[in-house]
């Protein structure tokens, strides 16, 4: 079953690397223009479910990895094939200091979410999303928070250290 | 007539922990829902890149505070993936049998939150005392109340206590025994039908593409359960029944947690039966100096909510690089609230947003 | 009925009357959701101790602080501490509130929480079972009795360098000083 899904895969698009676990897990590596057709394709053959939008900061490369988390719902609602057991992973790399993408909506309507926390959190623009509001924060940050070069201890010192006690405040008076 | 924004703030009854919705209103009808969490962030996934990969077990079953169990079988089971490490038989059994006692608890505390906005008062305080009865069964095995930390990498902390099997047993058939009294006074009682039926409706095609799992999904007439689809620890040993239904409402969603309740007592029974001896933990290596090898690896499970996931990332250290969760109550919460509560009045806000079967703690991690 | 505790309820009705009847601000915050719940229901009976869960902070004299507090929810504690009438005691549980907890380096959640609201007293756990919450209110009317448990009083008498510490944190705030008269001085 998944043998022929990358059949299928491979002869459809080039630049593509599929990698395929004993546990149903199928990884592939694409360039980040031809994301949207490798999902388009892939929910057309069935896979309607976006689990996950993640992102790993690999910052001695200096690039941000984005993830798509895809699997299927059941066709028929008491039969349970092999089609259910896969969970298939789009992967693919943009460059971190001008961290852009296309926004999925169109093609997942249940992306919104996650895109805007992954703005919020990694300051990666999405173009095309209606709200790109913060959903979490309630304060703004000059380096996003999740990156790895924000340091939480220093911003804990800095930020909720230096307020001091009232009797403190009092005596300083 | 005028159109109002409302702002149902985070103290109010319609939610476990703190949540708040920012609605337009037309008179009593709502127009738009906006919702706006964070009230509880914390940062999870970054403070656990900060500490060790046994170091992070206390911290992952703060995720979900009314059923930390899935969340450390998650984080237990992707460790394992990346680490390829095996757990004995026996450890297989005595995790599926902790984990169904952590659903009958989960699934009793929100009965008590639907019970209590309804105004069934009695119905409520039933499930909490028949929740603590659960607890203390936990207390007596892992040493704690509401955190346990139980499951690790490897089987579990400890094996059964003596003479514990006959106090699951004595416990269950007390909870058991009361089943039509709660069937007498809430679930065929008329109020609950007038005041939960067709509300809330989430067809089968809007959850299909807002990415609805769980509850919602088995109100809809599909059998979507992960302890079918891809079975883990001993779901596979025995045989059950996926309950569903077919409407898509509040009342058909609350019909399922009663009936997935009864499920698991008997699922419990089979399990307790049918349990090998053996030893229940597999040695891991010295944890103070434990590097995992380099991969990623994505896991799953089913919580009471619905499908729970993991993200999991390594580099070959002693540290995880990266860890996501996908939980259930993301896309109940922030996707499909904001559909379903279109054209809805404000008394059924709260009644809507428990029957979703929504935890703050989990939108926010 | 024994004489010299009448004696004693009878020379101080009010203080009789602000401990056996702590009405509780229904606001669980943080990990607290899971403990509040038993013990104001059937097993842990909180109301013989008069303590019952209301509504609205304007009927209330007690807040409970369970667990961590993150920064859009300080926001939402102040505001709800400063509509409760007078007297008013607060009760913080767990070690989060105490200095940062289990996520003391973390960049949304408060370290120190006595910099920014007076608390009375701590319970130790996380969470506490409900007979340490229970010891913890009876602790509470000692010191009710002793005339020590004064935060009310002492919000009254600093508010200005409370409010300079609340506005440190989050520039300006949309509502106004409780208290003219000690702010303009």
């Amino acid at each position: 079953m998944n043998k022929s899904l990358k059949e299928k895969l491979l002869s459809s698009f080039s630049d593509i690397q599929i990698d395929i676990t004993e546990d149903n897990k199928v990884f592939i590596n694409t360039k980040k223009d031809d994301v949207i057709s490798v999902l388009n394709f892939l929910k057309n053959l069935g896979y309607k479910h976006l689990a996950l939008i993640s992102c790993t900061d690999w910052i001695e490369e200096n690039e941000f990895e984005l993830v798509y988390i895809l699997s299927s719902y059941m066709e028929n609602d008491t039969e349970y094939r092999n089609k259910e057991k896969t969970n298939i992973l789009v992967k693919t790399r943009i460059p971190r200091e001008k961290a852009e993408f296309v926004t999925l909506i169109n093609v997942f309507a249940n992306a919104e979410p996650y895109e805007r926390e992954l703005h919020e959190l990694y300051g990666i623009y999405f173009e095309g999303h209606p709200r790109l509001t913060p959903l979490f924060l309630e304060r703004e940050y000059k380096i996003p928070p999740f990156r790895k070069d924000f340091d939480t201890k220093k911003y804990v010192k800095e930020v909720f250290d230096n307020i001091p006690f009232v009797k403190d405040r009092k005596e300083k008076k | 007539m005028r159109e109002l924004e409302l702002y149902f703030g985070p103290q109010h009854l319609g939610m476990v922990g703190n949540f708040s919705i920012t609605l337009n209103v037309e008179g009593d009808r709502i127009i738009k829902a906006d919702a706006n969490p964070g009230f509880l962030h914390r940062g999870f996934e970054k403070l656990m890149e900060q500490r060790t990969w046994i170091q992070n077990f206390p911290l992952v079953c703060r995720i979900n505070v009314v059923e930390p169990d899935s969340m450390e079988l998650m984080y237990a089971m992707g460790v394992e993936k990346l680490a390829n490490i095996e757990i004995p038989e026996r450890a297989e059994y005595i995790r599926s049998i902790y984990l169904e006692l952590a659903r009958i608890g989960s699934h009793l505390f929100g009965l008590w939150a639907y019970a209590n906005m309804l105004g069934f008062d009695t119905v409520a305080q039933w499930a909490m005392y028949h929740r603590d009865l659960i607890l203390d069964l936990f207390e007596e095995l892992t040493g704690g109340r509401v955190y346990h930390i139980y499951i690790l990498p490897g089987g579990v902390r400890r094996d059964f206590p003596e003479g514990f099997k006959d106090k699951i047993i004595k416990t269950l058939h007390s909870i058991g025994g009361c089943v039509p009294d709660y069937d007498n006074i809430f679930f065929n009682n008329r109020i609950f039908y007038k005041r939960a039926k067709n509300i809330g409706i989430v067809t089968r095609k809007e959850a299909e593409e807002m990415g609805g799992v769980g509850q919602v999904m088995r109100a809809t007439g599909m059998k979507y359960d992960i302890r079918k689809i891809e079975p883990y620890a001993a779901y596979d040993k025995i045989d059950w029944e996926v309950p569903t239904r077919k409407d898509g409402d509040a009342y058909s969603r609350i019909w399922i947690v009663r009936d997935e309740m009864i499920e698991s007592v008997h699922m419990i029974f089979k399990l307790l039966d049918k349990m090998p001896q053996g030893k229940v933990f597999n040695k891991i290596p010295n944890p103070f100096k434990w590097n995992i090898p380099k991969g990623e690896a994505y896991v799953r499970c089913e919580s009471s909510r619905g499908e729970l996931g993991l993200y999991m990332v390594s580099n070959g250290k002693d540290k995880p690089y990266r860890v996501h969760f996908r939980t259930p109550s993301y896309s109940h919460g922030l996707t499909i609230l904001e559909k379903a509560l279109i054209n809805a009045s404000i008394a059924d806000v709260g009644n809507i947003m428990i029957s979703l079967y929504i935890v703050a703690p989990e939108i926010d991690r | 009925m024994d004489r010299n505790k009448l004696e004693k309820w009878l020379k101080s009705p009010t203080k009789m009357g602000h401990k056996y009847s702590l009405h509780v601000v229904y606001f669980c915050t943080g990990c607290g959701i899971i403990e509040i719940p038993p013990s104001i229901t059937a097993r842990w009976d909180a109301e013989r101790f008069g303590i019952i869960p209301v509504a609205s902070p304007r009927q209330a004299n007690l807040f409970l602080i369970t667990g961590y507090v993150a920064l859009k929810t300080l926001k939402a504690i102040i505001r709800t501490y400063e509509q409760m009438p007078e007297p008013k005691f607060t009760v913080a549980f767990g070690s989060c509130p105490i200095n940062g907890g289990m996520y003391w380096d973390s960049y949304n959640t408060i370290k120190h929480l006595d910099k920014y609201i007076p608390i009375d007293g701590w319970i130790a756990g996380c969470m506490p079972r409900p007979e340490a919450i229970f010891i913890g209110v009876t602790h509470l009317w000692t010191l009710i009795d002793k005339e020590m448990a004064d935060g009310y009083k002492k919000y009254r008498k600093d508010y200005k360098y409370y409010r300079e510490n609340q506005e440190q944190i989050f520039g300006k705030l949309e509502w106004p000083p409780l208290f003219q008269k000690e702010v303009k001085k």
